[in-house]
């Protein structure tokens, strides 16, 4: 079992967009293209690293991924995510539009 | 001592004192440290208005490159215009450059600064950012403009690219303004006055730019950047806060116009993006109250206020009381633009002269440093 919550905050409109996939409910393709983003993106050892200070009008995401044996949540932004975080942070925001 | 920083907003000095005094070793660091900030601070904006003089004296400096972000995450990316160049063929660069241009010549011609620093900084923007960027930002150093939801299939698509709105490009460019000056914290009450100041001097960009008197213009935020798939007309309104979009996808907007309708929450900072509706359409009330063209009066008296008056902690009520104190000073007491700037505020619930509401803060820093319960 594999959980994803992705929440996109704040944005020059301020609009809240979020997601909540189930790995095991997607076509196997799509629930291979996440996993491996995860994995590629060492997620379970990402810091936070959101935007000390602020940076006006810039997106906030969060990011929660929980397995059978753990869980983990990233807070970050679109100028301070690390660079391994932003093919998955791009993949979940472009999912959370498309909504 | 980040969070702190933040709490520490209407501490006034004497308690902080009383703090340095009476507190343990580190609440007394603390208090100490802030107090001798507020000093420092006030000795930069002596040197900063001598600065400001100094720029007065000289000719304009507009400096404007637009960098190109190829759809990556890369700042700035690749340099694709600059000042002297021909018009590109890209539309969005073209924007970028003409709004950072229309921004900066509006600051210089109606408010003698000289452009982001007041010391003739180059305006960098970038275009292109990201794939289905549905967001423009300033990032502490340059403008940021993403193309929209373009990668969506067009019966879905919410959002045109963002340099389609020139106040959107005021906004941002504006928000480097504040950095330098007034520096308003990004979270809750002096977030959203960031925000407000944005909105104003972004819309009277626009306003100045088409001619409109305060009675013409339309008021809108970001106009332009819905698509037809969108029920709105923009982003935000200053004129009716709450009434730009209502629409099944988006929902409805959420601005408040009243106190009596404030958000408290902590998403986007504390609502920066929200509760801004209510500084707005003071400023709106107070340019209608005034008549003629905004950015001329009401928008100096905003000006000055964000040049001279506001601090990183100031809330609402400062911001009534001064921009009541900076249009007494430029047009004096009692006057009608005095007047103006009263009933801009009344109208969404702040008395002018109320000392301002910060019981909650106060009592939150003296939990953080232990001295209340
Ligand atoms: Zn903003």
């Amino acid at each position: 079992m594999t959980r994803i919550e992705f929440e996109r905050s704040g944005g020059f409109m301020g609009r809240k967009v979020t997601l909540n996939l189930n790995l095991d409910e997607l076509p196997p393709d799509q629930a291979q293209t996440l996993s491996l983003l995860i994995d590629e993106s060492d997620f379970f050892n990402l810091p936070d690293s959101p935007a000390k200070p602020p940076v006006p009008d810039s997106f906030l995401y969060t990011i929660t991924v929980t397995t059978d044996t753990r869980q983990h949540t990233v807070h970050t932004s679109d100028t301070t995510a690390p660079e391994r975080l932003r093919p998955l942070l791009i993949d979940l925001s472009a999912r959370a539009r498309a909504r | 001592m980040h969070k702190l920083r933040n709490i520490l907003c209407i501490i006034p000095p004497h308690m902080l004192r009383e703090i340095g005094e009476k507190g343990t070793a580190n609440q007394r660091t603390l208090a100490l440290a802030t107090l001798s900030h507020s000093n420092e601070i006030r000795s930069l904006r002596f040197q900063k208005e001598m600065v400001e003089r100094a720029a007065m004296m000289r000719a304009p400096t507009k400096q404007r490159n637009v960098y190109d972000a190829k759809n990556g995450s890369q700042l700035p990316g690749t340099l694709v215009r600059t000042e002297g160049d021909p018009i590109s063929t890209d539309t969005a660069v073209n924007e970028a450059f003409d709004g950072a241009g229309a921004t900066y010549d509006m600051f210089f011609e109606v408010y003698g600064r000289n452009s982001i620093d007041n010391n003739g900084m180059r305006l960098d923007s970038t275009v292109h950012y990201q794939k289905g960027f549905d967001n423009a930002f300033w990032d502490g150093k340059q403008m940021v403009y993403g193309d929209g939801d373009e990668d969506l299939p067009p019966a879905e698509q919410l959002f045109r690219r963002f340099t389609a709105s020139l106040d959107v490009i005021g906004h941002e460019l504006t928000h480097g303004v504040t950095q330098f000056e007034a520096n308003l914290n990004y979270f809750s009450q002096p977030g959203a006055l960031n925000e407000s100041m944005s909105d104003v001097f972004g819309s009277l960009v626009k306003q100045r730019l088409r001619g409109d008197t305060a009675g013409q213009a339309d008021w809108i935020i970001g106009e332009g950047l819905f698509t037809s798939n969108v029920n709105g007309v923009g982003i935000r309104s200053m004129k009716a806060p709450g009434t730009a979009y209502n629409d099944p996808v988006l929902g409805k907007d959420p601005q408040p116009a009243h106190m009596s309708n404030y958000v408290n929450t902590i998403e986007d900072n504390g609502g920066v993006h929200i509760n801004s509706g209510i500084p707005n359409h003071a400023f709106y009330v107070a340019s209608i109250e005034i008549g003629g063209n905004a950015w001329e009066k009401a928008g100096q008296i905003w000006y000055k206020t964000l040049a001279d008056k506001l601090n990183s902690t100031s809330n609402f009520q400062d911001a009534a009381n001064l921009t009541f104190e900076a249009a007494g000073e430029l047009f004096g007491a009692n006057s009608l633009e005095q007047n103006a700037v009263k009933k801009g505020w009344e109208e969404v619930g702040i008395a002018v002269g109320a000392p301002p509401q910060g019981e909650g803060c106060l009592t939150a820093v003296l939990r953080a440093v232990g001295l209340a319960k």
